[in-house]
């Protein structure tokens, strides 16, 4: 019978496809080792697999271009011997269907029909816990229990507890989108907090704002203040590039002189960073010799650095990150570069110094959104490290980290001075805020929700003394002010 | 012994039925069970995560199980679909009907592009072109800012209703967003079975199976794999373009590398070749990566242990090796 759709299991493939795919496999040296695994076992796998014989062979033999004539006339008396059957197994299939339901809805992969409002205010967590931020996020996640905590012990919200629902997002948009949309949809949470890059905070904005839902954002991006992406239930803890990059040359345009040669990892985040450091050297006449753009991931600069040695600047502006910025640093120091310029980074990370070690860092100079050494200073400050290194086993909290305390600590206080949950209300609470969590005065901009907050200039010890995590001096303090934000007007809102 | 040979025949005979009908219905059984899939779920969005990589997945076997063809280059039909779809929503305010026929249109017409360029290699060759087109891809979209948001990625596809036939629906639900998208993956199962039931889709697997002689026969092989390639492309497209819907961003790593070693992935875990296999490879590599996650950060050592477990003991896929058991 010519069925088209019969499936005949047919004894052995010919060998062409799988032979000749085996030796060119052989020769793939060149690609990276677990692509050709993979490319060899489909290669070998397309051998064992099922295999149809087509009517292809017939078809010769039906000399005539007429297939459909001859395929649909045996085909309906099938299909009438079918209805025939069909009676008994439909009934065998309602059975199997509904045992493997049974068997489906008992297993942990179980529906959650009744969820039960539940009195707790949730706060969920995205961050991207493993990858290349995965110490950050870590971090970010003891942050931010140090402020659920807090906030329980004071009593919660009329006797409401908090809770923390922590996800990994995997450094990749994709899935953060997704693990948004079931924290939303399926546990029901109140406020979202986190994420750590620039692409990721702005897909959980997307959701968060579609859905009506507070989204407090910890990680740099400019984007997010602008009218484009920005509702009122979007919040930004964290500071942005424009004002990391211009508090740090406002620093070091006037000391250093005005001569400044850019390396730069090409993609957003150089590109803002950049951008905001020279509308910041505006003011000082900074001239901007030469702007390197380097790949991500780059593994050698030694054919740049001569480049920049030659051009005599007086500042060496590295803006890059994790093993880049390691690489960077180190490669600058042995080729003597910090001699005859003064090397400055728009963000000098704690991890990152730890991981590379003093000499590479020495005396380089930087921002950041938080350093520990602040407590000497600012008593918010030591009473959060202390409650951190109660929680921790002693460890002191990160910048990255304390941005994420940082910014639960602000919506869940604004649910408690607003009373409620609501969204509407939290907002308007969380805009009337004047605070000092943990770093110093600080508050929330009316038009873009930009949190307005200290920059803490920094300085990269040579030599530490006082234990592992004493890194940094801070030198210098830009505080909380509106003007070194870019205006209202100037991201597109009307205010 | 007579008797004893009969009833040990019996339920042979009977499963060999049930296994007929299954394969003559096997749109409509693999439809059944999409539509009570979520209810199964740990959560809806992953649910739609699961279809809409199956769906990709579909698109893919369909030129590596069915025609033989290994592309290494995927995520440019799947992510052409998805940025196409969410460009026309965001920039031209298109509905998104239209927008979904977009990014359908944009897989078929960048699967052209890429196949009438690739499609005369073979083997690892092919896998290698294909790649290094996709990787040609990802820069075009990637540098064209203005057009895709670039590294940011794309961002305010949001669709609040959907209008079917004067009907609203609420997008934002997630169960309505799971069936809607649903709709469409059971429309694209029916028209992938409808296109292998075809004499076109014997001349598929009769290139597969052996070249030389279907051109021998009187067909044209090269013209064959490049429809094929521009099908599978279409119902790429057709996956990323509800990608596009539902996440309502479109990352830029929709087009990176890891979008199509992934569906390589899926469709050997799933069993390639098979008609619903690579739906339960999806199903398999997101449950695997969404549940473990949760409990540890390690996470990759144990789906990679289940991984390196499945090849070794199942090379026939998952799908495979169960088609093979109630079938032998």
């Amino acid at each position: 019978m010519p069925d088209i759709d019969l499936h005949v299991v047919s004894p052995a493939p010919d060998g062409e496809f799988g032979a000749k795919g085996a030796g060119e496999a052989g020769t793939a040296a060149v690609v990276a080792n677990d692509v050709t695994t993979l490319i060899r076992r489909s290669m070998s796998l397309s051998l064992k697999s099922l295999y149809r014989q087509g009517p292809w062979s017939r078809r010769s033999d039906a000399s005539d271009r007429s297939f459909r004539k001859y395929q649909h006339h045996p085909r309906r008396i099938y299909m009438a011997k079918q209805t025939i059957r069909s009676n008994s197994i439909s009934r065998r299939r309602l059975l199997t269907t509904a045992s493997a339901g049974v068997v489906l809805a008992a297993s942990p992969f179980r529906i959650n029909l009744l969820q039960a409002q539940e009195a707790t205010i949730k706060v969920g967590f995205p961050v991207p816990l493993t990858g290349p931020y995965g110490a950050e996020a870590q971090d970010q996640v003891r942050a931010a229990e140090v402020a659920i905590a807090e906030f329980n012990e004071g009593g919660g919200l009329n006797g409401r507890k908090a809770e923390l629902l922590v996800r990994d997002d995997k450094l990749n948009p994709g899935e953060a989108a997704t693990r948004t949309l079931e924290l939303i949809e399926k546990d029901k949470v109140n406020f979202i907090v986190g994420s750590l890059s620039a692409a990721v905070q702005l897909a959980v904005n997307n959701i968060t704002k579609e859905r009506q839902i507070i989204f407090n954002s910890i990680s740099q991006s400019d984007i997010i203040n602008e009218v484009s992406d920005f509702s009122k239930y979007t919040f930004h803890e964290a500071l942005n590039p424009h004002l990391t990059a211009g508090a740090v040359g406002r620093y070091a345009f006037p000391k250093f002189g005005k001569k400044v040669a850019f390396l730069t990892a090409d993609y957003a985040y150089g590109h803002e960073m950049v951008r905001g450091f020279q509308e910041a050297g505006k003011a000082f006449g900074v001239e901007t010799l030469v702007d390197i753009r380097h790949p991500l991931g780059t593994a050698d600069f030694s054919p740049l650095l001569p480049r920049i040695q030659a051009l005599k600047p007086d500042i060496l502006c590295i803006i890059n990150f994790g093993r880049d910025q390691q690489i960077a640093l180190k490669q600058a120091t042995d080729f003597g570069l910090k001699k005859s310029m003064k090397i400055i980074a728009p963000i000098l990370l704690y991890t990152a110094r730890v991981a590379a070690g003093p000499q590479a860092f020495a005396e380089v100079i930087g921002g950041t959104s938080y350093y520990w050494g602040i407590e000497d200073k600012i008593p918010s400050a030591k009473a959060f490290n202390d409650r951190f290194r109660k929680m921790h086993a002693g460890k002191v909290p990160s910048d990255y980290g304390a941005l994420g305390y940082g910014g639960v600590k602000t919506l869940l206080m604004g649910a408690k001075a607003a009373g409620s949950v609501e969204p509407d209300k939290v907002i308007v609470a969380v805009e009337a805020l004047k605070f000092d969590y943990y770093k110093g005065p600080e508050y929330y901009r009316k038009c873009d929700h930009q949190a307005v907050q200290s920059v803490f200039i920094i300085e990269s010890k040579a030599t530490p003394q006082k234990g592992d995590a004493d890194l940094y001096d801070v030198i210098a303090t830009e505080e909380p002010n509106e003007k070194n934000l870019r205006t209202c007007e100037a991201l597109g809102h009307k205010s | 012994m007579n008797e004893l040979s009969q009833t040990l025949t019996q339920p042979v005979v009977a499963s060999a039925a049930w296994f007929e009908f299954a394969k003559r219905h096997r749109a409509f059984l693999a439809s059944t069970v999409v539509l009570v899939f979520p209810l199964v779920m740990p959560f809806t969005a992953l649910a739609v995560n699961i279809l809409i990589y199956g769906l990709y997945a579909v698109g893919f076997n369909l030129l590596f199980g069915y025609l033989g063809l290994l592309s290494f280059g995927h995520a440019a039909l799947f992510g052409t679909g998805a940025y196409l779809c969410g460009i026309a929503i965001v920039h031209f305010a298109w509905p998104w009907y239209a927008a979904t026929a977009m990014g359908i249109l944009g897989g078929a017409v960048m699967a052209a592009g890429i196949g009438a360029l690739a499609i005369r290699t073979r083997g690892i060759y092919f896998a290698m072109v294909t790649m290094a087109l996709s990787q040609c891809v990802f820069y075009l979209f990637y540098q064209a800012i203005n057009w895709t948001g670039g590294e940011n990625g794309l961002r305010g596809i949001n669709v609040r209703t959907i209008d079917i036939f004067g009907l609203q629906f609420d997008f934002i639900n997630p169960l309505t967003r799971y069936y809607v998208i649903a709709a469409f993956v059971i429309l694209a199962l029916f028209a992938l079975s409808r296109i292998l039931a075809s004499p076109f889709g014997a001349v598929i697997e009769a290139v597969r199976e052996n070249e030389a002689r279907a051109r021998a026969s009187g067909y044209n092989v090269t013209l064959t794999r490049l429809i094929t390639f521009i099908l599978s492309g279409a119902f790429c497209g057709l996956a990323g373009a509800l990608m596009a819907l539902h996440l309502s961003v479109v990352p830029i790593e929709i087009l990176h590398i890891e979008t199509s070693g992934m569906v390589v992935m899926m469709s050997l875990l799933g069993g390639m070749g098979t008609f619903f296999g690579p739906f339960v490879g999806a199903a398999v590599f997101l449950l695997l990566e969404n549940l473990v996650s949760l409990w540890t950060v390690h996470w990759q050592l144990i789906v990679g242990a289940v991984f390196v477990i499945c090849v070794l003991f199942f090379p026939a896929g998952i799908w495979g090796t169960i088609l093979k058991r109630i079938n032998p």
